[in-house]
């Protein structure tokens, strides 16, 4: 398997800022990768990187197995969507699809036969002769990922193109962005800080913190086997919860910091004593009608969060957990909740390195 | 090629170029002069040695000279009084004509830019219409002040020595009065509307409201349009041309306009750079002060 | 902003009309005294309003030798304008562009030699040009030392507009496959057009006025522009008070409807760059 794009090693200062501590990345030909991570990550900045509009201090970036590390981003045959979409104001619908082309000298009709295939691919059908101004804000989107489209580039270059939509067309444009990402047979690179963006779209999911790379893998595999506590954390909607917890003697329950000291016990083994923090994800919280079922806790509620298909229950406890539950009248006004866990689905973090003692799976 | 193509056509070398060719216009035809000005003011030059690049330094003398000259302090004395009678009613006016075009009614925008129609006029020309409606026999100023009962004599403007300063230093806020009044304009514009609304409801009347919260939210803007307006006036020359020519017999003669009378009517080349070189260390001092605020307010 | 009844608004307004009428006087005065005979213009008490109303535009024109007057100033602010232009608009770019402590010292020497009274230029800059030869080329000495004069403030100026013109257009257009150059001259250019141009005409309005240093170096009145040849009218011995009005009146004309035509654009660029 070619590789489409390699980053190597890269090394990125601001004057005494190190923004990027040695990233490699390989992305092979189709893939869809996402760059997730919280503002001032560093993932937009890799993302210039590639494209050629930020130099990098040391390391390689190889396209087709091609050193262009040093090549000027004219040359590199990337293809970028910007966040403001950055379509040019002064030309129109046409004229920025068609920028890049006439570029390279291609003839006039040629460029127009182009962009109407372009539009009609995009659903940009009847507004050929537009000014950006004249669009809504899912249109310029369209016109920005046309603009990419129609120089058939090596690689798409994202940065959070999604973000001005509102939440209804960014659903829509996810899966729209993603399907045309497959029929192109492109390869993309996606940045974004949501998580869901990044889970549902892409095939790779590369997590990074203050410019270094926390995890990257398969979208799953980083929900199930988080390397730490940070992506445990970062993937997955609600967040996980974590709460302070003791190994207990036996080494396969674990004592945690919360209101009568209530135990859970995991699948697997750890040495007694260990000081750890638990994760439990909203979703694996069970909400049953007692607590005779085993591996259950009682837990007060202090608040509950309706969005129709789940209810979300924040609990009054330091620190305060969420549950995932069904629709259920009953939950509305309980003063509190039974839940069980399957110990398998039970995180653990060492709580000083915060690396994963044990994931799910 | 290559190497050129990397620095200039795709590298940072472009921009650096670009401001780098200006800069050097800048540097051959202002910064030099500036240079050049303080060596002259430690030579002797005339009308005879001026084309010659060996001309004899004379150390000191001609700042002894030029302070010693007993016109050096009525000078200084009309500077002063120009710049600060002209700045304070500059920005009196200015801000009162601010604050009322900030009032709701229809035109105001239009209007207010009317004012600037004096500012951009040539300075000659403006001068030119003073001289004329301040004329002592025909002078329409003359005119009104005495059917309004204000004096009973003529008032000879420019060419009484106690008052052609002053006639300058009228025609100098009416010039300036439209600048100032636009730039504060823009900071009063920049005060959200809602602030002053919370003060309302506090109950501060509008008074209050002007002290507590316009003045406090105008001090960068105030502090700058105060330096532009000293700048504007110490460059002003074109009035001095056109009214009074520093007359007369200097009684309205300051350091810009005598500087220039030194080397271009005395032809004392090196006592006129003497007078140069303190106004520049002036205009360089306020201006440093003016980019500091613009630049303070730039950050925040 | 501050809302008021609509009699209060009318009110408001012929306020503001009367406090534009009385600082508008003056070029009222102008015109009006241009169009006076002699006689009336020193009637006492004056008229407010010319009776016998003459136009003396032909005769102004040739007596005070005027063609050969605004000629020279059109020459001079039409080439100060051509090298502020040429020289300020990529200096103006590459300062709002790049930061870098560099770019902070150009600004800040350009924002320094932006105040500098051309006044107190103009000896240094005459002894030079005397020693170089240039005196012998007049104008053109001229034009070099106004454009030195006026670069920073067109430098200000653009700047303003360039820094409002996204980076990532340009962005856009390096990743599209455009060189620096390129992406200069076909994305920021013409976003900034509005800026650039503005400037440029105020800049050669300002140029149109400029007095003090052809007064220095042009001796041959040939060369000499109208502002200088205005002086020669004026004074303190002053007489033809209409013929100086005349010749005024068509030298301010011109400026005064390219500024009306212009106002509102002026005021916002001159704005946005003095405090910016």
């Amino acid at each position: 398997m070619t590789l489409q794009i390699e980053l190597a090693g890269i090394q990125k200062y601001y004057g005494g800022y190190h923004a990027l501590r040695g990233i490699d990345i390989a992305i092979p030909k189709g893939q869809f990768v996402a760059l997730v991570g919280p503002s001032g990550c560093g993932k937009s900045t890799l993302l210039r990187t590639i494209a050629g509009l930020e130099t990098i201090t040391s390391g390689a970036i190889r396209i087709k197995g091609e050193d262009i590390t040093r090549q000027p981003p004219r040359l590199r045959d990337i293809a970028m969507v910007f966040q403001s979409y950055a379509l040019y104001p002064h030309m129109t619908v046409e004229k920025n699809l068609t920028y890049s082309l006439r570029l390279k000298g291609v003839s006039r009709a040629e460029a127009r036969r182009k962009a109407e295939e372009i539009a009609a691919i995009t659903g940009l059908g009847q507004l050929l002769d537009r000014y950006p101004r004249e669009l809504s804000g899912g249109q310029r989107q369209r016109v920005a990922m046309g603009r990419a489209i129609i120089r058939n580039p090596k690689a798409f270059l994202f940065d959070e193109p999604l973000s001005n939509l509102d939440a209804a067309l960014r659903v829509h444009m996810r899966a729209e962005v993603r399907k045309l990402h497959n029929s192109l047979g492109a390869t993309s690179v996606y940045v974004t800080h949501d998580q869901i963006e990044a889970m549902t779209m892409a095939d790779h999911v590369v997590v990074m913190r203050a410019g270094v790379i926390e995890q990257q893998g398969a979208p799953l595999d980083l929900y199930d086997r988080p390397v730490n506590r940070f992506v445990a954390g970062f993937i997955g909607s609600p967040a996980m919860n974590f709460i302070d917890g003791i190994v207990t003697e036996t080494g396969n329950s674990v004592r945690l910091a919360l209101p009568g000291d209530p135990t859970l016990s995991f699948a697997g083994h750890r040495p007694a004593g260990e000081s750890v923090t638990v994760g439990l994800r909203p979703e694996h919280l069970n909400v049953v009608a007692d607590t005779a079922t085993g591996n259950t806790m009682r837990l007060p509620v202090s608040l509950v969060e309706q969005t129709g298909s789940m209810t979300y229950v924040v609990t009054e406890t330091e620190p305060m957990l969420t549950v995932a539950a069904n629709m259920s009248r009953a939950i509305l006004t309980a003063k509190s909740l039974d839940v069980q866990i399957d110990p398998a689905n039970v995180y653990l973090f060492d709580r000083k390195s915060e690396e994963a003692l044990r994931s799910v799976g | 090629m290559l190497r050129f193509n990397r620095v200039f056509r795709d590298g940072g070398g472009f921009d650096g170029a670009l401001v780098l060719l200006a800069l050097a216009y800048l540097v051959a035809f202002s910064a030099f002069p500036l240079i050049y000005n303080l060596v002259i003011s430690f030579q002797s030059v005339d009308l005879f040695t001026i084309a010659t690049f060996d001309r004899p330094f004379v150390g000191l003398e001609n700042y002894r000279d030029i302070v010693n000259d007993p016109l050096f302090w009525p000078v200084v004395r009309n500077t002063i009084l120009f710049v600060g009678l002209s700045v304070v009613f500059q920005l009196g006016i200015g801000l009162a004509l601010a604050l009322f075009f900030r009032l709701d009614f229809p035109g105001s925008t239009w209007l207010r830019g009317l004012f600037l129609a004096g500012w951009i006029m040539p300075g000659l020309v403006v001068g030119a219409i003073w001289g004329w409606l301040l004329a002592g026999d025909f002078g329409v100023v003359n005119w009104l002040i005495q059917s309004l009962g204000l004096t009973q004599q003529k008032i000879f403007w420019l060419s009484d020595p106690s008052i052609s300063i002053y006639s300058v230093i009228i025609a100098n806020i009416w010039l300036g009065v439209p600048f100032n009044m636009i730039l504060l304009s823009v900071g009063l514009a920049a005060i959200p509307a809602d602030v002053y609304e919370a003060a309302e409801l506090d109950g501060a009347s509008r008074l209050q409201r002007f002290f507590t919260i316009t003045l406090p939210m105008m001090r960068a803007q105030l502090g700058a349009v105060i330096s532009l307006g000293i700048i504007f006036t110490l460059q002003q020359f074109d009035l001095f041309a056109a009214l009074t020519q520093g007359g007369p017999s200097n009684a309205s003669n300051v350091l810009q306009y005598w500087s220039w009378e030194l080397a271009f009517r005395e032809y004392r080349i090196g006592h006129g750079s003497v007078v140069s070189v303190f106004m520049i260390i002036v205009v360089i001092f306020v201006a440093t002060a003016y980019v500091r605020s613009t630049r303070h307010e730039h950050v925040v | 902003m501050l809302s008021s009844t609509p009699w209060k608004r009318w009110l408001l307004l012929a306020i503001a009309v009367l406090l534009v009428a009385i600082y508008l006087f003056p070029l009222y005065w102008m015109y009006v005294t241009a169009l006076k005979t002699n006689t009336e213009t020193f009637a006492n008490p004056p008229t407010l309003w010319p009776h016998h109303a003459e136009l003396k535009v032909a005769r102004v024109w040739n007596d005070m030798g005027m063609g050969s007057f605004i000629q020279n100033s059109l020459v001079i602010a039409c080439g100060t304008v051509a090298i502020v232009v040429l020289f300020g608009t990529g200096c103006a770019y590459g300062l709002a562009r790049v930061r870098s402590v560099w770019m902070d010292v150009a600004l800040f020497m350009v924002l320094m030699l932006q105040v500098l009274p051309p006044s107190l230029l103009i000896t240094p800059i005459f002894v030079a040009f005397s020693q170089l030869g240039l005196l012998s080329w007049p104008r053109t000495g001229t034009i070099l030392a106004t454009a030195a004069n006026k670069l920073p403030l067109y430098i200000v100026l653009v700047r303003a507009a360039f820094t409002q013109v996204p980076r990532e257009l340009e962005e856009a257009a390096l990743v599209d496959g455009n060189s620096r150059i390129g992406a200069f001259l076909s994305i920021s250019v013409p976003l900034a057009r509005n800026g650039i141009l503005v400037s440029a005409i105020l800049i050669f309005l300002q140029a149109l006025g400029e007095y003090v240093y052809s007064r220095s170096l042009i001796t041959d009145r040939a060369y000499q522009p109208a502002t200088v040849g205005l002086q020669f009218f004026v004074g303190p011995n002053a007489s033809d008070w209409t013929g100086i009005m005349t010749f005024a009146a068509i030298y301010v004309t011109p400026i005064l409807i390219i500024f009306v035509l212009a106002q509102r654009r002026i005021v916002s660029g001159l704005t946005s760059g003095a405090l910016k």
